[in-house]
């Protein structure tokens, strides 16, 4: 028998008999949007996720470092990193390495983040902060998903520009003072620990102000503390915040340029002078184009006797974490489809015994079970397909109020907005079909051993 | 064309057996038509259903074509049948939700004969039935002697070698049911294709070639065969 056949017979028995079309057609929807709604809002979640996972964590990054097991000049990052007077060290991050890793396909941009560790910064009217300090590329900062909230970089001397991060929680000493022993007394004040925090997270104009470092080290004779200062800084570029005010306020950094870096070095006596050695690095940062382009990245650059790191694992435990969401997700849509796969084969089952006296008349027309079976396998599977198609108009209608709830209940902000992936679509209308032909085989098999001549026997 | 020899049937009633066929024999040669004439409980209907394969008999064989159907198959059985057998039925038996076109083309699909030789056949048979014009129509537009005719027009598509008729008639007036004899009858000179029909009716018999009379399960009379085996009125019969 034709597949036109089988299907255009099939199609007239869905047309003919509404209301059991109906009732199948709405399990059926109800089941496939269950399955399309919870996958959409698995895999929206996830990749929200990724996207915030990937602002705060920079997972299309790679911080490369001196190799570590090999003692190296600059290398270890921060104030009192390792060294070694070994010029031939095949462990260090030189300018020529950094060159190479800038020819590596795949790679947007890779410049050096010389990492100062924290330094003390201060403001003219006396307001202190703890900051990092990193020299770099000033120019290069936008490349690395920075936007300027204020000015721009600069390559003149004395100039720095600052993260968001840098321009909250600055407070006089004498007050933090106050504050801190206040708060170390009475730690369960909570109207004292919100004061702390609002602090905490005040910004302070500070753009083209003038900020001073200083660091205090043990003296190389005396052994006495001794605090250097450094000559004044300008502040010419503030960048905008990521993330809230909160989550921001936790990263202070100050950057300014190599060569700033290099006299801030001397000045602060870091290192006693060897950070920021000309064409030596402790850090530079790589960012790929793509994050599927990172492993292959990380390893050509481990060729070039580097150390590496990435925040990729965050990524694979997003994925392990949401998979978990997925699959339960997917486990109560099924479920509910098998219960949708109930109204199908109750009401087949029914049409089954209406249509004995039609079956026996093909039966005797000369259709075989085989063909009677398709006849019946094939209209579950079109009520299946009709139930998967609503199904889809639902989830859409679903998703829809889901994201203007919200969309309403967030307010403000980048919301979660769950969308349909075609994939799910797909993978909806595939289970619906999949439930009709799987229900349709009980009645299928049923009728077709009716049997042809007490079937057309006159009741 | 079909041979019926001894066959005994019996149906089951609890543990009893009921004998409603007893040692039937007779022969129908290619393109005869034969009335199966009986009052009611004689065993005609089921002669009829044995003879088309519907069921087994208790004893006996039946040759159609040379073939013996009693050996055969639940499958083959339909094959053989959807190749070799056609129907036409009291109750017209159509399909409501098919057009009278589409329920004529419903044997050939179950041979996945392509649409359009299809449709050119059953548009050929409803004007050989008198009914060229309403092959788009569903079944319940039609009235009764329409009806038949479609169900006559279907049984014979797939030009079979016998066709059975199960009281082709019993539903109808006296006028249509004429109507529908001389259908039949044309049809068997012109197709020369054989023909059973199952009927009480001494006057519808009376119009066939050969009589095969039954009573109580018994074949009493052959009328108009060769081997005529007793010269007994078929009226006194229905007595």
């Amino acid at each position: 028998m034709r597949i036109s056949d089988i299907s255009r017979l099939a199609w007239n028995q869905v047309k003919r008999r509404k209301v059991v079309t109906g009732l199948c057609m709405a399990g059926i929807s109800i089941g496939c949007a269950a399955v399309i709604v919870a996958l959409s809002i698995g895999e929206s979640a996830q990749s929200y996720a990724e996207r915030e996972v990937n602002r705060n964590f920079k997972m299309d990054e790679i911080t490369v470092t001196p190799y570590a097991s090999i003692p190296s000049q600059g290398g270890g990052g921060g104030v009192g990193a390792s060294q070694t007077s070994d010029k031939f060290d095949p462990g260090r991050l030189t300018r020529q390495k950094l060159e190479l890793i800038k020819g590596i396909k795949h790679v947007t941009v890779a410049a050096p983040f010389q990492d100062f560790g924290n330094i003390q910064m201060s403001t003219l009217d006396n307001k202190v902060s703890d900051v990092q300090v990193i020299g770099t590329d000033l120019r290069l900062l936008m490349k690395y998903d920075n936007t300027f909230k204020q000015g721009g970089p600069s390559d003149l001397n004395g100039m720095v520009v600052l993260n968001y991060g840098a321009t909250v929680g600055l407070i006089d000493a004498e007050t933090r003072k106050k504050l801190s022993k206040q708060v170390e007394s009475d730690p369960y004040n909570t109207e004292l620990l919100e004061k702390y925090n609002r602090l905490n997270t005040l910004p302070s104009e500070i753009y083209q102000q003038q900020i001073q470092l200083q660091s205090r080290l043990n003296d190389s004779t005396s052994q006495l503390p001794q605090t250097y200062v450094s000559s004044p800084f300008r502040v010419v570029g503030i960048l905008d915040k990521k993330g809230s005010a909160e989550i921001a306020a936790y990263g202070k950094k100050v950057y300014l340029s190599l060569e700033n870096a290099e006299r801030l070095a001397k000045e602060l006596h870091l290192n006693n002078g060897t950070v920021g050695q000309e064409g030596v690095y402790n850090s530079v940062i790589v960012k790929v184009d793509s994050i599927d382009n990172i492993e292959q990245v990380e390893q050509l650059i481990k060729k070039l006797t580097l150390s590496t790191s990435t925040n990729l694992d965050q990524k694979e435990q997003i994925a392990e974490t949401f998979d978990m969401i997925k699959n339960a997700a997917l486990g109560i849509g099924v479920f509910i489809l098998i219960l949708a796969s109930i109204s199908i084969i109750v009401a087949m089952t029914m049409s089954t015994h209406q249509r004995r006296r039609q079956i026996g008349i093909m039966k005797v027309l000369g259709a075989n079970m085989r063909q009677i079976r398709n006849m019946f396998i094939t209209e579950a599977a079109l009520l299946g397909f009709m139930g998967g198609i609503l199904g889809v108009l639902f989830s859409y209608l679903i998703v829809l109020g889901i994201n203007q709830l919200i969309g309403s209940a967030l307010g403000m902000g980048e919301p979660l907005i769950i969308d349909i992936p075609f994939m799910t679509i797909s993978v909806g209308i595939s289970f619906a079909v999949l439930t009709g032909v799987l229900s349709g085989i009980y009645p299928a098999i049923s009728a077709s051993r009716t049997n042809a001549l007490s079937a057309i026997k006159k009741d | 064309m079909l041979r019926v020899e001894n066959i005994t049937h019996s149906f089951k009633n609890g543990s009893e057996l009921i004998p409603v066929l007893h040692d039937i024999n007779f022969e129908v040669k290619q393109g005869e038509m034969v009335a199966l004439l009986g009052s009611s409980g004689s065993g005609k209907s089921t002669l009829l259903n044995l003879m088309a394969g519907l069921m087994k008999p208790t004893d006996g064989q039946i040759y159609i074509a040379n073939q013996d159907i009693v050996k055969m198959s639940e499958n083959k059985i339909s094959e053989f049948r959807r190749k070799n057998i056609g129907f036409i039925f009291q109750s017209y038996e159509l399909i409501t939700s098919l057009t009278v076109r589409e329920n004529v083309e419903l044997p050939l699909m179950f041979q996945s004969v392509a649409p359009s030789i299809r449709k050119q056949k059953a548009l050929s048979l409803l004007e050989s039935v008198g009914i060229p014009d309403k092959s788009d129509l569903f079944p319940s537009q039609l009235s009764g002697g329409q009806q038949q005719r479609v169900s006559i027009a279907r049984s014979l598509i797939t030009e079979p070698a016998i066709i059975f008729a199960d009281e082709p008639t019993g539903n109808l007036d006296s006028i249509t049911e004429q109507e529908i004899i001389g259908i039949l009858l044309q049809l068997n000179k012109t197709m020369n294709t054989t023909f059973i029909i199952v009927t009480h009716e001494i006057e519808v018999a009376e119009q066939m070639q050969r009589i095969v009379t039954l009573r109580n399960g018994y074949l009493i009379t052959e009328k108009g065969s060769s081997t005529e085996s007793e010269s007994e009125g078929v009226a006194s019969i229905e007595n």
